[in-house]
Formats: C-alpha cells, structure tokens, sequence
C-alpha cells in the first residue's frame, strides 16, 4: 500500500490508491470502501510474482449505490448485505444464509437451461431486493473476494465460484472449451478439467459489485503479452477474458503408461496473457482415469 | 461470608474463588466506595448480582472502557460474551476464555460474532479447568478435578490418559434415537484426569457458560462436551415440514441447568454468530446454519417456491426464527437439497 502525499502548500493532498481494486481515496478509513482491502497493510507479492488477497478486517464494510456490504468472521466469512430501497443482489439459493422477514426473494430466468442442467449448473438464479439485510455464506473455509467491477469490464470465473454480484452486473455463461475423451473398451467418456462452462460478469455501464468465495487462500497475477503459466485446473478462480487457456499433458520422466492414475501424466490447465488470473490454494482433487486420451480439445505435450 | 456473583452461592470468608464456576468471590463485608476516574467523585457501590446476557449493542464499546475501573480488590471485568465477572489483570473470561481486550465485534444487522479464543486460554469450572489449544479447528483438553465429570458423544473424542474413568450416561428412548441417527450412547469421563476433544472441520470453539435455569437447544451433533451439572434430554421436532426440511432430523439436543451453573462447549462450522431476537421479533435462516437457540425461540420451516417456467424450478426453504432469545449461526454448513 502506498500514499502518494504531494507537499502542496494551502493543505496537504493526500490519497491511497487501493493495488487490489484500484480505487483512490483520501486513505482516511481502515478499509477500502469499493473491496474492503485492509489501507495499512502492504501488498503482499511471493518471489514467483503472485500477489496475495489483501488482507481484510472483520466486519470491514463496502459500498456500492446506496446499499452497504458487510463481511464478517474469517474463516468462512459471511457478505452481509444491507440493501437499500431499489437496490439488489442475485446468488444461487443454497449461499443464501439469512435474511429479514421483508426482504423479498424471486427467480431469475436463465437462458440454456437445458445445457446448465446437463452441465451440473444451478437451473436458477436468484435475486433479493431492498430494503432490508440478507446474507450470503459458501461451506468451504476460505476467503470472500470483492471485485469491484468498472463500466465496460467484464470478468470469467470458474463454474461454483460465484457468491454473489449487484443487479446491474450482467451474468452469461460460455463453454470453456476444454475437454478429453478417454476409452475403456466400447465406451467414450468425455472429462471437463475445468468444468463444461464459466461464468461471465460484466458491467455495462454503471460500476458493480462481484462477490466470489474461494477455498483457502487467493493469489492473483497478470501475465503479460505472450508469457504462459500452468496451473491447476481446479484452483482456477478467475481470469480477465483477455486470457487464453487450454491443455496441457505432462508425462514424467521413468513413468509407464500402465501406471495410469497413479502419475503416468500430469493435467495442467495453460493460461496465456495478457491478462488477470487468481488461483485460490484448496483445490478438488482432479481425478484422472488415467486411460488412453483418444481426443481432446487445443492442448500442448511435454515428454520429460 | 462472600458470595460469588455468578451462582450467588455464600462461601467463607477465606475462600477466594467458587467452588462452582470459579468465579472470584466478594466480600459481604461493606466496602469503600470505588473510585470513580471520571468524575474524582465516590461512586455508587455496584451491586455484584447475576444478570442475564441482555441484547447485543450495536458497536460496544470495549470491556474495559465500558465497564467502570473499581478500586482494590474489588476491580472487575464483565465479559461481553458471557457476563461473568473477571478479575481487573485477567486478559481472558475465566468462564468463557473470551478476550477482554478485545471489543465485542457486532455487525450492523445485529450479529454479534462469537469471541475469537486465543490459543492456550484456559476456561474454569468447577474443581476443572479446559485449555483451547489450536484456532483453525481448535481443541478443547479438560483438565477433570476430583468429582467433576463431563459428557460427550465418543467420536469427538481426541485423546485422554489412560486412568480417566469412563463410564456411559443412561439416556432414554435408545431406539428413536438409533432410528433417528442420533448417538445412541453418551459417554462419561469422570476426574480426576484430563481428556480432549476436537471435530473434524474447521470452526469455532463457542464456550457458553450456563446459568442456572436456562433451557438451551442445540442443533444434533453439534455439541462438543458438556459438564455434569448440566441435564441432556432431546426434544422431537414437530411438523412434518420441519423434519423434512428443517435440516436436522427429528431431534434437537436439549441442555438444561438447575440450581448450579455448568459450562456447554459447541462446535461450530466456520465463523458462529449470535444474535438477540425480541419477543415476536423474526428472522429466517437457512435451516442447516442453524446451530442453536433459546427454548423459548420457535423455529418454523417456511418454504418459498422458486419457478423456472417449463423446469418447475425449485423450492427454498428457510427456518423462521421468533423470539424472545438468543439465535446461534455457523457460516458453514451443508446446504440441504429440497427439490
């Protein structure tokens, strides 16, 4: 974190630019208003280039329109939401924790909802509007991430990881585009590493507010133009749109391919810049038939 | 004579602590009139009794400010979590471990979170002491004295000394609670010895001294141990609704206190919050964060249908909670699946 103190005469100017959201204030309060990252704590950054999620207090609170957002508790925090009169949220119904009485809660029609049906997806999603409280938990341990969204930005997470976002914060869906097929005899079986769809937030024209929730801890990158990393496919939280991903296999040196599941091959998810990426550090574990891969989507092969 | 201000059991003027809950004694004997820091003017002498937790304030203040400095012997903290008395060099609730130095976190809607025990606090009751050791899924190890005893379900168990006597607490209505997925066995450990317990996720340690005469319901499998001053009974679930969608199965643990405190240690999933509800005052929670409330509180299962047009859509059901009485909440919990 840093303060940019100008040494103006007729009073000191004095602002904090939040590295997480971006947002300037005057760095009077402890919190940023837009993200809830803790002002004075510095930037935490690994060796490797990862930055860690700002450290948050409890109960820091962050605004947007005229409704607040209260976080609370830290090892599965809860988003308590205070919405104002016209303000509201949308969430898949099995985050919602608590609620007033008043607070009137109503489906939102998706568009595929055959696919999303085959797809493991929630069929509906559904959204609260003010006035009142209304409050929203995961089940895992982990981390509450506030993404602030600007006009024009949009932002693609991974199936599951969403919590929560303001109404004026569109939501559409797309195919990931990354798959195998593996066979056993007769039948094909077709594997979704990073799951058949992500999801697509996106303000068009007003600021708003996106909530995800990850297990463990979250690190965030960008890659540059042109530079690649490989990660996980299940610790993926999310990624600007900008960013390119497909397959890669990975074969260790000294491994037979009767080995199967037990390491003749690694999956690794490639992500190429330029662009944003977090990756949250508790994972499901991906399992790998270990079968013969009879077709697959774009993807890259290392032999050691 | 002394008295404790917790049980307003009468001691000997010799003894300094109660027997009961360990809560420091004080004196019958009329003492000076502490020294008020504010005004440099005597204060009225407080009245050391027993007071049921009262709603939480929103953005209380912390202990120490809060509560008035005495002079002498006689300087006492009130824990926000579970109002007994501490003496004024303690750092943590003898009663509950909640820290004293730290405010009482309570979010706008009226939440007050569950204190944050610091590693290695150690709780007393009775001729027994509890030390929580850990913070991400913490343990609790009973250090039993002569004649106390506790009460758990067996699998929470994490180790004990091999001399602990064990026994098995007679329990009725063995075979609803087999049907019904409850322990069908609530064991014993007697002292002197020590013993621990620790769940299998991460979570809260929420440490709930009890006063005599409350009534306290607690979510099934949720409880870690309990004193033996405490009863445990269960009470059914009515309405077919609520046991089909109240997220809990058919039973509900039920503590109860008599003449004499006891101390209950929950396990909760995740963050636990705690909140006040006045009489005929409601809030709905998702039935499976429930973690424990009040007798006097009722829990209705409401269910709200959601539609999707040609899919039917699904339905959510929430559990209407209406005072008088505390509500507790764990932020984790597993959703349970209605349609």
């Amino acid at each position: 974190m840093t303060y940019n103190q100008a040494a103006q005469h007729g009073g000191p100017a004095r602002t904090h630019t939040c590295p997480w959201c971006g947002l300037v204030t005057d760095g009077t309060s402890l919190n940023c208003p837009a993200c809830g990252a803790s002002i004075d704590v510095g930037s935490i950054v690994t060796d490797s280039g990862w930055t860690e999620l700002p450290g948050r207090r409890d109960m820091a609170k962050l605004q947007f329109g005229n409704s607040f957002c209260q976080i609370e508790g830290t090892y599965v925090p809860v988003a308590d939401f205070n919405l104002a009169q016209g303000d509201g949220v949308y969430f898949a119904h099995h985050v919602l924790l608590w609620k007033d009485p008043q607070v009137d809660v109503t489906a939102m029609s998706l568009k595929g909802a055959w696919k999303r049906l085959f797809a493991g997806l929630p069929l509906i999603m559904t959204q609260a509007v003010g006035p009142g409280h209304v409050a929203f938990s995961q089940d895992s341990a982990g981390e509450v991430i506030a993404l602030p969204l600007q006009p024009g930005q949009a932002v693609d997470v991974r199936e599951h990881i969403f919590m929560v976002a303001t109404l004026n914060i569109t939501y559409d869906w797309f195919s990931t585009g990354v798959w195998f097929n593996t066979r056993n005899g007769d039948e094909t079986e077709t594997h979704y590493p990073l799951g058949q769809f992500m999801d697509r937030f996106f303000a068009p024209q007003t600021p708003g507010l996106l909530l995800l929730h990850a297990a463990g801890n979250v690190f965030v990158r960008q890659i540059p133009a042109g530079h690649t990393i490989l990660v996980k496919p299940t610790a993926l939280l999310f990624k600007d749109p900008s960013v390119q991903m497909q397959l890669h296999f990975e074969h260790p040196a000294g491994a037979r391919s009767s080995w199967r599941s037990w390491g003749e091959r690694y999956l690794w998810l490639r992500l190429f810049g330029p662009g944003r990426v977090a990756v949250q550090s508790a994972y499901a574990h991906l399992h790998d038939n270990g079968r013969n891969i009879t077709r697959h989507s774009n993807a890259t092969r290392q032999q050691w | 004579m002394k008295h404790c201000p917790t049980c307003q059991r009468t001691f000997d003027d010799e003894k300094v602590f109660c027997g009961s809950d360990g809560t420091r004694l004080i004196s019958d004997a009329p003492a000076a009139p502490p020294y008020d820091y504010q005004s440099s003017q005597p204060a009225p002498t407080p009245a050391p009794q027993y007071t049921e937790a009262p709603p939480p304030q929103q953005h209380a203040e912390p202990p120490r400010a809060a509560t008035p400095a005495h002079a002498g012997p006689l300087e006492r903290i009130r824990c926000e979590w579970c109002q007994a008395m501490n003496e004024g060099t303690a750092l943590s609730c003898r009663a509950c471990g909640a820290p004293l130095d730290i405010k009482n976190l309570v979010s706008e809607s009226g939440w007050r979170e569950a204190p944050r025990i610091k590693d290695m606090t150690e709780i007393h009751f009775g001729m027994s002491t509890c030390q929580v050791e850990g913070e991400i899924v913490p343990v609790a190890e009973i250090n039993l004295g002569p004649g106390d005893a506790v009460f758990f379900e067996h699998h929470v168990m994490l180790w004990k000394d091999d001399r602990t006597p064990m026994s098995v607490m007679p329990i009725q209505g063995g075979i609803k609670r087999a049907l019904a997925g409850m322990p069908f066995i609530i064991s014993v450990a007697q002292g002197p010895g020590r013993i621990a317990f620790s769940r299998d996720a991460t979570g809260e340690l929420v440490v709930m001294p009890l006063h005599p005469g409350v009534e306290l319901d607690v979510r099934e499998h949720a409880f870690l141990l309990a004193s033996h001053h405490i009863s445990y009974s269960y009470v059914r679930i009515k309405g077919l609704r609520n046991i089909l969608f109240g997220g809990q199965g058919m039973f509900m643990d039920r503590f109860v206190t008599g003449g004499e405190p006891g101390l209950l240690l929950l396990h909760g999933y995740g963050n636990v919050f705690e909140r006040y509800l006045q009489a005929g005052e409601s809030i709905m929670v998702e039935p499976g964060a429930f973690l424990y409330k009040d007798a006097s509180v009722t829990m209705n299962v409401e269910t709200q249908k959601l539609t999707s047009g040609f899919f039917g859509g699904t339905g959510m059901n929430l559990a209407r909670m209406t005072g008088p009485g505390r509500v507790g909440i764990q932020s984790m919990y597993v959703h349970h699946h209605t349609d």
